[in-house]
């Protein structure tokens, strides 16, 4: 091989997103923490240079050449070496398909210049959009609709939106209905909720907000993607006990709730031990989790005692625009064709949720390919199908992913086996698992190549050290420490544990390493073509379905709603391409005079919060803007204090309204 | 809990000189047990020595991937707490408090105190102060 042309193609997962990352690179490649240490050249060869963000790696951390025909990597002294195959090595010949463990990130090492590459892939992630009439992910729908750029007159959103600021008077020049409000939140989800709940708790009446969105049930999205995903009304869900969505104080929390209906329903035993779980979880105990169905219930009698019903409306949200009186313009679409129509607000809060579904780009090849939308599924989609077929038929399916949604599925196939013994289980991971992410003197636990953490970020991240941590940390800082703490993982279930477990030694259940080349349709189903470590060769698996499992996307460009507003107003983007926030979560560049934006949910990944798209995260981003709404004095917004936080408590229990 | 120092610290002075105090009233006034000015000196004595003990905690605290506190290590710390207080009165007496300290009553005023502690961190503080979980229970 010539080694002036030889390339490595390097794939690693972000450890903040999930997203895949893979650069085709010439040798040779230096790896580390500050992209300023690695050297520029070796040898009069230029170095592709490439930045691991985590504090486990060392400013210039390792080195991957060419020494006589051999990739070799070598570790340049770094504090916590490199791992190749799961072997600590300071110098070490890498054969094609290897994986390098740096710090959190496990790579996996192909040769670009000995494989020919079929037709690849579309490179980089793709996804699955909601459907803005339906609300549901829709895998035929395309790109997002490119915002308009120039409007013309009889369009909508009005030509006025190509200015910076829209005059008042212009919006109700167009005869379209226009309605002024001191509050409005955009998407009426549960991040909508539970900003309207603080604001009510606060002391702002029913009528003075809107909330805007596709579906009155503020969990309906929710709920859906937890159905599709595997959830039902009566499983458990991936919360915290006191993460309460219908209750800021989170006490009672979900746990005392169910303990005193066990009490009151002679269940003593069971008392108990929910009792002993949120004492001692998560060391002693495992972690107490509500029931979804009970969640759900709550909201419901929260959003009565609110007057949810009198602050929701229809609204597909096309446009926002800062007015020239120092408030905020809402153009939305209602039912029905041509209905359109104009809000006024002074404070706007976005919670739009996740912009779209990622998708594995070789899955999204596939069905580009044969427009096979039943065998190929994403975990979020509705797939029930692939279940009933199972249990009548029995056959193999393929889970690609690794956290909480691929242990649901993996306990669902569990227990279509049970109706059907003629199930088979393949579970392809890119790259082994063999320890967990470290942080400071703290590692995280792997079992079977699953990492487990109770929630989705470490506890500590809602409300303790790790929150305060990120939230003085700069920018760089919270690169890395986000990439410490990220990573999927899934809860440390004992039933889960042992479903693997028993899997494993029964056989039906399988777990595969590999970079995948291409899926193709094949007579006895689908086939995903895998490269073996150590170029031994293609390895080929054969299933009747593969699943998703890899995870939600929330990039701004991915919402027409969010890149209309980042392009027209120049916003800033973080490193993961999400909105950036100030630490109380407010828009600082859409301020307007007295008018301000705040935002909460999923399309702030990245910033001075981590756990962003959880209830309690929720909970805390609308906490923190209603704070300094009550600081800045809007209208009717009273700051909490001990004695009007505990009338407010009373009124939550004995159902009154706020 | 997922506290921090300074929301340990906060959350100690605030419990033990509300809740631990009138627990403590009806053992100082001789309503329980012998009476005495020395379960307040005793009283004291706990939050102060908890005070350094927060510190080791928190270092603990470090070593935990979730860098959380559940209730079982606090009533374990709580424990280790006792034993060293009883400790130095039996060993060396502290000012206020005789080397003949009853421990049967100092034992039933602490877990008291204890369970009082850990209740209210766990209700009436969450109701009182919404910020308070959401900062490592600083409630200042
Ligand atoms: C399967 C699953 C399980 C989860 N489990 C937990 C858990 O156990 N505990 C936990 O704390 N968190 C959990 N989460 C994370 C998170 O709490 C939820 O996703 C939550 O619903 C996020 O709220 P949100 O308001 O950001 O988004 P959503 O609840 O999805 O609401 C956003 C809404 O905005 C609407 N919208 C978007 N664009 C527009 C527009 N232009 N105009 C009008 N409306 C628009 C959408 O239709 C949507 O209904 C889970 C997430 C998933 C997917």
């Amino acid at each position: 091989m010539n080694s002036s042309s030889m390339q490595i193609r390097l794939t690693w997962e972000d450890l903040t997103t999930g997203e895949s990352r893979e650069p085709t690179l010439n040798v040779p490649v230096g790896l580390g923490r500050e992209f300023s240490q690695i050297p520029t050249e070796v040898n009069g060869r230029r170095v592709s240079r490439i930045a691991l963000n985590s504090v486990e790696v060392s400013r210039f951390h390792a080195l991957i050449d060419l020494e006589q025909n051999q990739v070799v990597v070598i570790d340049q002294n770094s504090s916590n070496g490199i791992f190749i195959n799961g072997q600590r090595q300071t110098r070490s010949a890498i054969a094609n398909g290897d994986t390098l463990q740096i710090g959190p990130y496990q790579i996996t090492v192909t040769y670009a210049a000995i494989t020919q590459q079929p037709p690849s892939p579309p490179s980089g992630n793709s996804q699955i959009l909601f459907n803005p009439d339906t609300n549901l992910p829709d895998p035929r729908l395309n790109q997002p609709a490119p915002a308009p750029v120039i409007p013309t007159s009889g369009s909508f959103p009005p030509p006025s939106f190509a200015d910076v600021q829209v005059e008042v008077q212009d919006l109700y020049a167009t005869g379209l209905p226009v309605d002024e409000i001191d509050y409005a939140t955009i998407g009426a989800g549960l991040g909508s909720f539970v900003w309207v709940d603080f604001l009510r708790i606060f002391g702002v009446k029913a009528e003075k907000i809107a909330a805007l969105g596709i579906e009155e049930q503020p969990y309906a999205r929710y709920k859906r993607l937890c159905l599709n995903s595997q959830i039902p009304l009566h499983e458990r869900l991936r919360s915290n006990s006191d993460s309460c969505p219908d209750n800021i104080w989170g006490w009672p929390s979900y746990a005392l709730r169910e303990a005193w209906h066990d009490f009151f329903g002679g269940r003593l035993g069971e008392m108990l031990r929910k009792l002993w779980q949120v004492f001692a979880e998560p060391t002693f105990a495992e972690t107490y989790t509500p029931r979804a169905g009970n969640v759900f219930n709550s909201i419901d009698r929260e959003a009565a005692r609110i007057g949810w019903n009198q602050i929701f409306r229809y609204a597909r949200v096309r446009a926002i625009r800062k007015t020239t009186d120092g408030r905020y313009a809402i153009a939305y679409s209602r039912m029905g064709a041509r209905n359109y129509a104009f809000i006024v607000a002074r404070y706007v809060h976005l919670a739009i949720g996740y912009p779209a579904i990622q998708f594995l780009p070789d899955l999204q090849a596939y069905r580009e390919k044969t427009d096979d939308f039943k065998s190929v599924v994403n975990a979020y989609e509705d797939h029930n199908h692939v279940y009933q077929h199972l249990e009548s038929n029995g056959g193999t399916v393929l889970i690609r992913g690794r956290g909480i949604v691929a242990s649901r599925i993996v306990q669902r196939i569990y227990e279509a086996r049970q109706r059907n013994q003629n199930i088979t289980l393949l579970h392809l991971m890119r790259s082994a698992k063999p320890q967990g992410n470290k942080y400071g003197s703290a590692q995280r636990r792997v079992e079977n190549h699953y990492e487990f953490q109770p929630f989705n970020w470490p506890k500590a991240a809602w409300g303790g050290e790790l929150r305060a941590i990120l939230e003085k940390a700069d920018p760089q800082q919270r690169q890395s420490l986000l990439a410490d703490w990220g990573g999927t993982t899934t809860a440390d279930r004992s039933d889960w544990r042992r479903i693997v477990a028993e899997g494993i030694r029964q056989g039906w259940y399988k777990i595969e390493f590999g970079e995948v080349e291409r899926v193709e349709r094949d007579p006895d189903g689908v086939v995903t073509y895998i490269k073996e470590k150590g170029f031994k060769g293609e390895m080929r698996l054969l299933a009747n379905f593969i699943i998703d499992a890899t995870g939600l996307d929330a990039k701004a460009k991915c919402s027409p709603l969010l890149d209309d507003l980042v392009s027209h107003y120049n916003l800033p983007l973080n490193h993961l391409g999400r909105m950036v926030v100030a630490n109380n979560f407010e828009l600082v560049e859409m301020r307007n005079r007295s008018g301000r934006m705040y935002a909460a949910g999923a399309s702030l990944l990245g910033g001075p919060y981590a756990p962003v798209d959880s209830f309690l995260g929720l909970q805390y981003a609308a906490l923190r803007s209603v704070d300094s709404l009550a600081v800045d004095r809007s209208p009717a917004t009273h700051r909490l204090n001990p004695i009007s936080s505990f009338s407010q408590w009373l009124k939550w229990a004995l159902n009154h309204s706020p | 809990m997922t506290p921090t120092l300074l929301g340990r610290w906060q959350t100690r002075i605030l419990l033990f000189s509300t809740v631990g105090v009138l627990i403590t009233l009806p053992f100082g006034m001789g309503i329980i047990g012998p009476g005495g000015a020395v379960f307040f000196w005793v009283l004291l004595y706990l939050a102060l020595f908890g005070l350094g003990w927060d510190i080791f905690y928190q270092y603990l605290q470090k070593l935990r991937w979730d860098s959380d506190w559940p209730g079982v290590l606090q009533l374990l710390a709580g424990i280790w707490e006792a034993v060293f207080v009883a400790l130095l009165v039996k060993i060396f007496g502290l000012p206020g408090v005789p080397q003949d300290l009853s421990l049967e009553w100092f034992l039933l005023n602490y877990s008291f105190v204890w369970l009082g502690v850990y209740v209210a961190s766990q209700t009436i503080m969450r109701i009182l102060f919404p910020r308070w979980r959401f900062r490592g229970g600083q409630w200042l």
